[in-house]
């Protein structure tokens, strides 16, 4: 169904970060706002992006925010960070969705809200890094993948899954030895990423615990907030409530502290 | 989102979080529908991977277990939950759970009549003595052995010695349970489950498709498991009948066993007796006794009369079945496959040793049978996809073949509406080595087709 080869040349095709990235991203890491924002103004894309991001209703800001230099002053140099690396996951998706049933605009809507439901975890666990913060920018890359590898296969995963209760995720391990996150790892390296994201993405996977504790407990927030996410109306009919398998489990002893940060009665 | 079905039980599995916004988004119109129309013995909601879930949450499935009870008279509940999760919807419906609550799929599988696990030592106990009855009589209904604990203290001390028993039960609940004509397979006689009042109502609740089905391809033998009917009128006599007399046509034998006829008159037995019904007290004086296993058609010795041939209409689909057989061989086996030799005639196996052998019918506008021989080792590693490791269990190699073979009849169901033919798809049955499957096969004409999955002989045969 799927094979190495499939895998390898999505890798392959994944291209290397624009060079006014690479220069936004450096600038962000040293705390040049201004010079990030100038960087990023020369990505027509990137700012356009940024401008509609912040935007969303969910981001709660009053007034429209037009300006990326204004932009980023509001989020700070971490959360800019991670808003333009939810950019670059963005390039990667697809133009027509097959498999889910998303658009470009339902994508967008699915990384804000994971971003900003991830910014108030890291409030709440009082964390700075800047890392952690970015990590959220690259959960929906399994998502993207698994629309990438499986969107030609889209019947023989419904016969399969309707006999047999399994995901993308572990179908794809048991074809080709190797799972969503670890391509999401693939991508994370081609991209420069810190290894620290890739570790958190890992363990958010619900399968493979992190033996760094903070790490994996990090994993296990990401987790839960991924599946809070997918419980939605609009990513179940988009069919993602259950591309991976929700275990339960393993974010039992953040659940209690998760639903007061999220409020949830 | 639609359910999963195996061993005639369809689950659902939601994930996350299920409140009044969220939970009517996984059931769409057309899954509602498209359950409704599963022919299954039960259908449940797993709740294994659902952290959190309000009254609201759980509405809309419960809508669900309403519209499908009533089109399908088949047992509906939850299961797969923790104690918490069991208090907290035996405390939303209180009085008004209409619907069963399983702790497990397995716990479910018992109180279904796949008589799949069967003799089973079962522990029990509910705080409600009824509760604690119905589970026992199914249970038992169903060949397993409960032991029912009368009071949370026995039942506490009984569970202490857990070896002694192979399953312990609580925290399950018995809605309304199904009223369905149940069937079974075993060897080569079909046995349907027939309980309470027979009356017009089983005209609904009997597949006559499935029986008919079953008739085509070959089963000679159906047996009524009547030990729980409690009377039968009129109108159920005539159903009988007719079935009786329809059956005549094919030369097989309708049987009724432990039927009394305390409440109903003796008159009807000698009227079904007249359109060719025997009647036996024991399932094992049929079962058990080989001779007359052979006399009544059940048996590999069995002449089949009216042999049934390959028509046009099916011979011009060969391709589309092949193709689905094919394709979903290697999307399980992530191999690629070469057609050696095309054939018709009687199904011929070069080498019988370590082989295991599947089957699905068909039925619809054209009807049939597929048959696929399998070396052990392709199927083992086609099952790997789905067991997610390897393994020598010959049981659990066979199970999930009937799993693949299902995937097959899906895809070639898939094909064939493609090319305007409408068809539905039998049970799978699995065969554990190829000496079983000439009992059924022998004899009969087909197409056969060989094929070779990386230097391994694979088998396709398709027949009526």
């Amino acid at each position: 169904m799927i094979k190495q080869e499939k895998i390898d040349s999505f890798i392959a095709k994944i291209p290397p970060s624009p060079k006014a990235l690479q220069e936004t991203i450096s600038a962000l890491n040293a705390g040049e706002l201004p010079k990030a924002a100038r960087a990023a103004k020369e990505d027509l894309a990137l700012s356009s992006y940024l401008k509609d991001l912040v935007n969303k209703p969910i981001y709660g800001f009053r007034t429209k925010i037009e300006d990326v230099s204004q932009i980023f002053g509001i989020l700070g140099a971490s959360r800019s960070q991670q808003t333009v690396y939810s950019y670059m996951m963005s390039l990667l998706s697809p133009n027509e969705w097959k498999l889910f049933n998303l658009t470009k605009s339902t994508f967008h809507d699915l990384q804000a809200e994971l971003s900003v439901g991830w910014n108030s975890i890291i409030k709440h666990l009082d964390i700075t890094d800047k890392e952690i913060e970015s990590a959220i920018a690259l959960l929906p890359a399994s998502i993207i993948v698994s629309e990438a590898l499986f969107n030609e296969k889209i019947d023989d995963v419904e016969l399969l899954r309707s006999v047999h209760d399994i995901d993308l995720n572990t179908i794809l391990k048991r074809l080709c030895s190797k799972d969503l996150f670890d391509i999401c790892e693939q991508i994370a390296q081609k991209w420069e990423m810190d290894e620290k994201i890739s570790q958190i993405i890992q363990s958010a996977s619900g399968v493979k615990p992190s033996a760094d504790l903070d790490i994996n407990k990090l994993g296990k927030w990401m987790h839960l907030l991924l599946f809070f996410t997918l419980s939605k109306p609009a990513y179940i009919e988009a069919g993602l409530n259950d591309f991976i398998t929700f275990n339960t489990e393993y974010v039992q002893d953040v659940y209690e502290d998760f639903m007061n940060v999220m409020e949830i009665q | 989102m639609r359910a999963t079905v195996k061993d005639a039980i369809a689950v659902f599995h939601p994930q996350g979080f299920l409140d009044g916004n969220t939970s009517s988004a996984f059931l769409s119109i057309d899954d509602i529908e498209a359950t409704i129309k599963l022919n299954v013995d039960m259908v449940l909601v797993s709740l294994k991977n659902v952290i959190f879930f309000n009254r609201n949450g759980l509405d809309a499935f419960i809508k669900l277990f309403h519209k499908v009870r009533s089109a399908n008279h088949i047992v509906v509940g939850f299961c797969d939950y923790d104690h918490k999760k069991y208090e907290t919807i035996m405390k939303f419906y209180k009085d008004e759970v209409m619907f069963s609550l399983f702790k497990t799929q397995e716990h479910a599988t018992l109180f279904s009549s796949s008589f799949k696990n069967k003799s089973k030592n079962i522990l029990l106990y509910s705080d409600d003595k009824s509760q604690r009855a119905a589970m026992a009589i199914e249970l038992h209904d169903n060949g397993h052995n409960p032991i029912v604990a009368q009071t949370r203290k026995e039942f506490e001390e009984k569970s202490k010695s857990q070896n002694s028993y192979d399953l312990i039960i609580e925290d399950t609940f018995l809605g309304q349970m199904g009223q369905k004509v149940a069937t079974r397979v075993t060897g080569n006689a079909i046995i349907y489950t027939v309980s309470s009042f027979l009356d017009a109502e089983i005209g609904n609740t009997f597949n006559i498709v499935y029986h008919n089905n079953s008739l085509n391809v070959g089963f000679r033998l159906f047996i009524f498991d009547a030990y729980k009917v409690v009377s039968m009128n009129v109108h159920a006599l005539n159903f009988f009948s007719k079935l009786s007399s329809a059956a005549a046509e094919y030369n097989a034998t309708i049987c009724f066993v432990g039927m009394t006829f305390e409440k109903t008159p003796l008159t009807f037995k000698e009227t079904l007796e007249d359109s060719g019904i025997l009647f036996f007290e024991q399932m094992d004086d049929i079962l058990g006794d080989k001779d007359l296993l052979k006399e009544l058609g059940a048996s590999s010795a069995a002449v089949i009369k009216n042999k049934r041939t390959l028509n046009k209409k099916i011979v011009t689909e060969i391709p589309n079945f092949i193709e689905a057989t094919v394709a979903t061989i290697e999307m399980m086996t992530n191999s690629q496959a070469v057609k050696e030799a095309v054939k018709m005639n009687e199904i011929a196996i070069a080498e019988t040793e370590n082989k295991i052998a599947s089957s699905i019918g068909f039925y619809g506008d054209i009807d049939g049978m597929v048959i696929l021989v399998f070396p052990e080792g392709i199927a083992k590693t086609a099952c790997e996809l789905l067991i997610g490791e390897k393994t020598d269990d010959k049981e659990l190699i066979l199970d999930t073949l009937a799993e693949l073979v299902n995937i097959v009849g899906g895809k070639v169901k898939t094909l064939l509406s493609d090319a305007g033919i409408n068809v539905d798809i039998t049970l799978p049955r699995t065969y554990p080595n190829i000496e079983s499957l000439f009992e059924v096969a022998k004899g009969k004409k087909g197409v056969q087709v060989d094929l070779n999955f990386d230097n391994d002989k694979f088998l396709f045969f398709l027949t009526r």
